[in-house]
């Protein structure tokens, strides 16, 4: 028992890199979501070949892969580019690439989840909106999008667990600075003194499970408030879905 | 310029290319073998979470919700390893004698004849079957949830036919559910094709290793090629084979949706 | 289905068979030229693929040469999936803890600073700068303990990769091996040179057992000491190091 809370102890400040680059990748990776799903849903036909093509891209290929990719990437424009600008210390690191990465991903995924939440805004709604004389930005800012976030929240949710257990990926493909470890590498570099698999990687597993019940305990308090208007608030279970 | 043709021509075809090339084995034989056992693990998830018996659903329900709980690249990493030591550990309790066990000073295996030698053959059953395990707890909830969308009726039917429960379940239940299942199984296909990029994890030569080691800069003509960092390139090969991958994957189950969904109403699917 | 089980038993088979040979398998890492890497037909050559043959005809083993990540290298040495480590590694007391080493088959080498040309780096008061190691190597904990407090340490899983950040500018030197460094300064075309004083860590590089081992040990230090003295292992540091040597024979 001794021997498991020590373990714990290890792993707190590991678990802090993870929820760093799920943190720092949420916000970003949303807002170009929403900027996706309106490309992909666009009637210019650019626009939306654009969106479409870069959403099928990065969903239908490995994270891990996208990982290397970006990085030796942004490694061979450093000379002609980072470096003259005085930003290459900043563009390389782990801290930065890592989370530039997975909101490329996770805004993928997520643009498709609001896609599909677009097409099911109900059309009477918006066409009510618009024999009100509704300009375009008022519908969308009351009508279009009150509806979308709500059909899409419990999706989105999932998909904030899923960019959360992305982050266990990251060291493995970038370069690791001093002592920035996060909770994969420490439980290998565990296992790798004392063979002792079951202790380390249940410990990095508790960690993951415990911020995934925390995030839909978050997640799931915005979804009551979101729904406020309705008479029984639909509660959100702890489930993670096949969606991704 | 036909020089030059020729060169790059007789570069991608050396030796190391062809290791890389002939790689992509593993990826798919990972993807196939894992898909398949996602299915059966899928199945077998499904039916005890739809058994009558409680703890048989609770493990059932447990499997899929633990397994979804965490990362798949831990689960992926724990499994081999856990499983290497598990048979380890019941050979050491047949082999091992209490001599032996003290000549060993490694902290694992118990004594040096219940080791266990893990090659790659080893290695990528090993990674098939932990990404089969994984996904095939996505699998149990498509497949569990598709078994419920098969209309009641037809259940009623078979009963009233006289069919035994295992006969319903075998010969209208199973056989009924592809079409609803179909959608989500293609999609924990997808994950598990993505999934395959993990394998040079387990020590597996594979193609994402071999993009490494071949984009890396090389310096020594007694080695190869002189080259800088050609590594993005590699990568964006990689990238762009997986896309494909989805590409051709979508097709195949749009082709076998139509199939199964023959003879269904258009409401059912 | 059933085609798919008989394939993995006979796969299976095939991992029992090769262990009931007695084969003995050495493990390299593959990226580490010229001691290690692969070659155009992608198999594993270089100064130690070299040894590892000769030290094998001179013991009388078969030996199978396999290659696995450096960062793993002594966990899956002890769990048991190779026999042997040769991949540049020295030897060293942490090491020794956990695992043996034969006599060294290279001699105490020192590690080095690479920085690109008239960078003006200076070594010895290290400040503020980005040095690129290969992580679990002797250079990383050195750096670890001398040069973290000041400097950004960087640990890569290859020494190519962090060659790969200097050469994009992304680091400011990397500490390596001294006969690891200098073919690729040599061939660098002025790009690179090594700069500040030779830093001694190691004790020589030798050939990585399990403790439990002692027999094959024998066999290995038996077979080094026979090459040593008639002039194969000078031979072949000779023809991979660029003429370097003699270090073993009068």
């Amino acid at each position: 028992m001794d021997r498991l809370l020590t373990e714990i102890g290890l792993f707190a400040p590991a678990v802090v890199f993870n929820i760093y680059f799920a943190a720092a990748s949420i916000p970003l990776g949303f807002v170009m979501a929403v900027f996706l799903a309106l490309g992909k849903n666009s009637t210019n036909p650019l626009i939306s070949r654009l969106s479409r093509g870069y959403i099928y891209a990065f969903r239908g290929s490995p994270l891990f892969i996208q990982f290397f990719m970006v990085y030796s990437l942004a490694l061979s424009f450093n000379v002609g580019v980072w470096k003259p600008l005085g930003i290459s210390w900043f563009v390389l690191h782990p801290l930065f690439i890592g989370p530039l990465v997975l909101v490329l991903n996770t805004a993928a995924y997520t643009a498709e989840i609001f896609y599909g939440a677009l097409r099911a805004v109900p059309r009477g709604e918006v066409e009510a909106a618009r024999a009100y004389g509704m300009s375009r930005r008022q519908q969308f800012r009351h009508v279009i999008w009150p509806n979308l976030i709500r059909l899409a929240w419990p999706a989105y949710t999932n998909e904030v667990v899923f960019l959360f257990h992305a982050t266990a990926i990251v060291y493995f493909a970038l370069p690791v600075i001093g002592q920035q470890k996060d909770l994969m590498i420490t439980a290998k570099e565990l296992f790798e003194r004392d063979y002792n698999a079951f202790l380390h990687f249940s410990v990095a597993a508790l960690y993951f499970l415990a911020v995934s019940l925390v995030v839909f305990f978050l997640f799931g308090l915005v979804y009551q408030r979101l729904m406020r208007h309705l008479p029984a608030t639909p509660g959100m279970r702890f489930a993670p879905k096949w969606i991704r | 310029m036909m020089d030059d043709v020729n060169f790059w021509l007789g570069y991608l075809t050396n030796g190391k290319h062809l290791t890389w090339y002939a790689s992509f084995q593993f990826t798919i034989f990972a993807a196939v073998v894992g898909g398949s056992l996602a299915v059966v693990f899928g199945l077998i998830g499904a039916t005890l979470k739809n058994s009558r018996f409680w703890p048989l659903r609770l493990i059932g329900s447990t499997y899929s919700s633990i397994v979804r709980g965490v990362p798949d690249v831990l689960f992926f990493l724990f499994f081999p390893l856990a499983f290497e030591q598990g048979v380890e550990w019941v050979m050491a309790s047949q082999v091992c004698t209490p001599d032996t066990i003290a000549a060993q000073s490694a902290a694992w295996p118990p004594c040096k004849e219940a080791n266990w030698f893990l090659g790659t053959p080893e290695y990528l059953i090993l990674a098939s079957v932990s990404l089969g395990l994984v996904y095939g707890a996505f699998a149990t909830n498509v497949i569990h949830g598709a078994m419920r969308s098969v209309p009641r009726g037809q259940l009623e039917a078979a009963r009233a036919y006289g069919m035994t429960a295992r006969q319903v379940l075998w010969r209208i239940h199973i056989r009924q559910m592809w079409i609803y299942a179909l959608p989500g199984l293609s999609n924990v296909w997808m994950l598990i094709v993505k999934a395959t990029s993990l394998l040079s994890l387990l020590q597996i030569a594979d193609i994402v290793l071999w993009a490494d080691r071949l984009g890396a800069p090389n310096f020594l003509p007694a080695v190869g090629l002189v080259h800088e960092d050609w590594r993005w390139r590699y990568y964006l090969v990689l990238f762009v084979f997986y896309i494909l991958v989805t590409l051709v994957s979508e097709r195949a189950f749009a082709a076998l949706m139509r199939r199964a969904g023959r003879g269904i109403l258009v409401e059912a699917r | 289905m059933k085609k798919l089980i008989l394939t993995a038993a006979a796969l299976l088979a095939l991992g029992a068979s090769a262990q009931a040979q007695e084969t003995v398998r050495i493990a390299t890492e593959g990226a580490y030229a010229p001691w290690n890497f692969l070659d155009d037909a992608g198999k594993p050559a270089g100064f130690e693929i070299d040894l590892a043959a000769a030290i094998c005809a001179k013991a009388e083993v078969t030996c199978e040469v396999i290659t696995n990540d450096w960062d793993s290298i002594i966990p899956n040495l002890l769990a048991g999936n190779y026999d042997v480590i040769m991949a540049g590694m020295s030897i060293t007391d942490e090491r020794m803890e956990t695992i043996d080493f034969t006599q060294n088959y290279f001699p105490p080498d020192p590690s080095r600073f690479i920085a690109p040309s008239g960078a003006g780096l200076d070594i010895a008061n290290l400040e503020g700068k980005r040095v690129g190691v290969q992580g679990g190597t002797i250079q990383a904990a050195y750096a670890e303990a001398n040069l973290a407090g000041k400097n950004t340490v960087v640990s890569f899983g290859t020494a190519d990769q962090a060659m790969a950040d200097l050469g994009a500018g992304n680091l400011d030197t990397i500490l390596a091996d001294g006969a690891y460094l200098e073919p690729v300064v040599a061939a660098s075309g002025g790009a690179f040179e090594l700069v500040g004083e030779d830093v001694m860590i190691g004790n020589g590089v030798g050939a990585g057992l399990r403790k439990d081992e002692a027999e094959l040990k024998t066999k290995f230090d038996d077979a080094l000491t026979a090459l040593k003295k008639d002039g194969t292992l000078d031979g072949l540091i000779a023809k991979w190091f660029d003429g370097r040597g003699p270090y073993f024979t009068e």
